[in-house]
């Protein structure tokens, strides 16, 4: 059976609209989604209301996070001062208009959600805040899979969508005591895994101004990675007329990120 | 100038403006930079070096803001008015070159436009976080401020580099040279440092909000800085 799965929406309300009618299209009613309903974008409220009139399963962001426990993100997650200031300032506009209301739904939402042998989070099993992207180290790719017991693991937050297929892996584990005398090894093949990201729904960057999600067959494990035009006017003409910066808007109709991201983009902040 | 053996001179003079093209100020950018690189330029716009234009093999490069097209090509398209000028200081020019006409300057330095707007910013004392700079930067001539064809500055970065930033609309891409002269970590630097930018439909008060985002305040510039003298003092032997 089909489902789709969508990331990273971003307060974007046209974007959403259109990616939900796409999958509608297609007769899929089992849909996922891997957080940050909001942040950046003009339209919290309605976007929340949407995956909450949907009733789509749905786990927490690391935006979503950030709004209900406060700013918690540390200066080095930002690559630049400029992205800093624009992050707070996106940050505190969001704030002022989510209501009470559609605050304690994220906040109910859960770190991960879980299918049998799939398994669904935003950054990554350890953190919400932390990127799986396309060319991480294959052995920390694998460990993030295996160590959270899944086969295929749903990934969102790098905002660029794609299929990692980890063939052939194995893992060594040495255990060696304090005198040396005896050690025991033991190597553990692995079947293959799959690192499944969803990409961006409201901000996207994968060179294109179109929102991508992803469909995955749950019988052939097949994915295909769905990419949906949408009315970027609209959100651009909602993010001037809600008094965000209208750089926001400058750079979504140009395929860009509202801020930056990292260069270190896999960095975690351990505070 | 790199390759002439004698001594090199800069003037630069004030445009005319006519049929309402908006006249732009010199903002010093050009003579700066020159200036540090080669430290032996005479400026001759400064009264006491003008009687230096006489000296033989003095190869001097005069800038004048022209916002048309010249009707002739050569000496006898040059403005009349710029020749008695030149004349006055004895200068004799024997090139006369223009962007978008000349093949030695990069073609369609400019696009073609009834209005010229341009956005001025003297920058002095600011020193700007590197990667929020190189953000602006790419916003700026990419179009985020309005449509720019043309965009020149002194930026200062907190290890006391200066950097001289060049935008052409018709060039791939941007220049960024460093400037030889290095201030010390010390605080903030005291040498020239402007933006200068032309185009259409600017947006003034948007550039200058996200330049305001970008500067470095006396806290973080200290932070950048005070390893940066440690390293220093570490490098000298005490004795």
């Amino acid at each position: 059976m089909n489902h789709a799965i969508i990331s990273c929406l971003h307060a974007n309300l046209p974007a959403t609209e259109a990616v939900l009618n796409d999958i509608d299209r297609q007769g899929i009613d089992t849909i996922t989604c891997l957080g940050d309903l909001v942040g950046y974008g003009p339209q919290p409220n309605e976007v929340v209301e949407l995956i909450r009139k949907r009733d789509i399963a749905t786990c927490q962001g690391c935006w979503d996070e950030d709004i209900i426990d406060g700013l918690n993100a540390c200066e080095c997650s930002y690559p630049s001062q400029l992205a800093e200031r624009r992050g707070h300032l996106a940050h505190q506009w969001t704030d002022d208009q989510l209501t009470d209301e559609n605050k304690s739904f994220l906040a109910s939402l859960p770190t991960s959600l879980r299918r049998d042998r799939l398994l669904f989070v935003h950054g990554s099993p350890n953190s919400q805040h932390e990127y799986l992207l396309p060319d991480m180290d294959a052995f920390a790719a694998l460990e993030r899979v295996e160590t959270a017991g899944a086969d295929i693991l749903f990934c969102g937050h790098t905002h660029q969508p794609y299929v990692r297929e980890l063939r052939d892996g194995s893992i060594r584990v040495r255990l060696q005591n304090a005198d040396h005398e005896c050690d025991q090894g033991e190597e553990l093949t692995l079947p293959m895994r799959k690192i499944v990201n969803a990409g961006s729904v409201g901000e996207p960057r994968h060179g294109s101004t179109n929102a991508t999600y992803v469909i995955h067959n749950d019988a052939t494990d097949e994915v295909e990675i769905k990419e949906v035009p949408y009315d970027v006017g609209r959100t651009c003409q909602a993010i001037v007329e809600a008094g965000l910066p209208k750089v926001f808007a400058w750079r979504l109709s140009h395929g860009f990120e509202f801020a930056e991201q990292a260069e270190d983009a896999s960095h975690v902040c351990e505070r | 100038m790199r390759s002439h053996q004698g001594k090199c001179g800069y003037l630069r003079l004030d445009g005319y403006s006519s049929n309402g093209l908006e006249q732009v100020s010199d903002s010093g950018i050009d003579k700066t930079f020159l200036k540090d690189q080669f430290p032996e330029l005479i400026d001759l716009s400064d009264s006491h070096h003008a009687s230096r234009s006489q000296q033989g093999n003095l190869l001097t490069l005069v800038e004048i803001p022209q916002f048309q097209a010249p009707q002739h090509a050569g000496l006898t398209g040059m403005d009349p008015r710029v020749k008695n000028q030149l004349e006055a200081l004895q200068l004799h020019p024997d090139r006369h070159l223009h962007f978008g006409r000349d093949p030695e300057l990069p073609n369609k330095d400019t696009l073609e436009f009834k209005k010229l707007e341009s956005f001025s910013l003297s920058l002095n004392a600011s020193v700007w976080d590197p990667p929020s700079l190189n953000t602006f930067w790419f916003e700026l001539v990419n179009g985020a401020y309005g449509d720019v064809y043309r965009a020149k500055a002194l930026m200062n970065l907190p290890d006391g580099r200066s950097m001289f930033f060049n935008w052409i609309v018709s060039q791939e891409s941007s220049q960024f040279l460093p400037l030889e002269e290095i201030s010390a970590p010390n605080g903030r630097p005291t040498s020239l440092s402007e933006l200068v930018v032309q185009g259409k439909h600017l947006d003034g008060l948007r550039i200058q909000s996200t330049i305001d985002l970008c500067l470095l305040n006396d806290a973080v510039l200290e932070m950048h800085q005070m390893p940066l003298r440690d390293r220093h003092k570490e490098a000298i032997p005490s004795t």
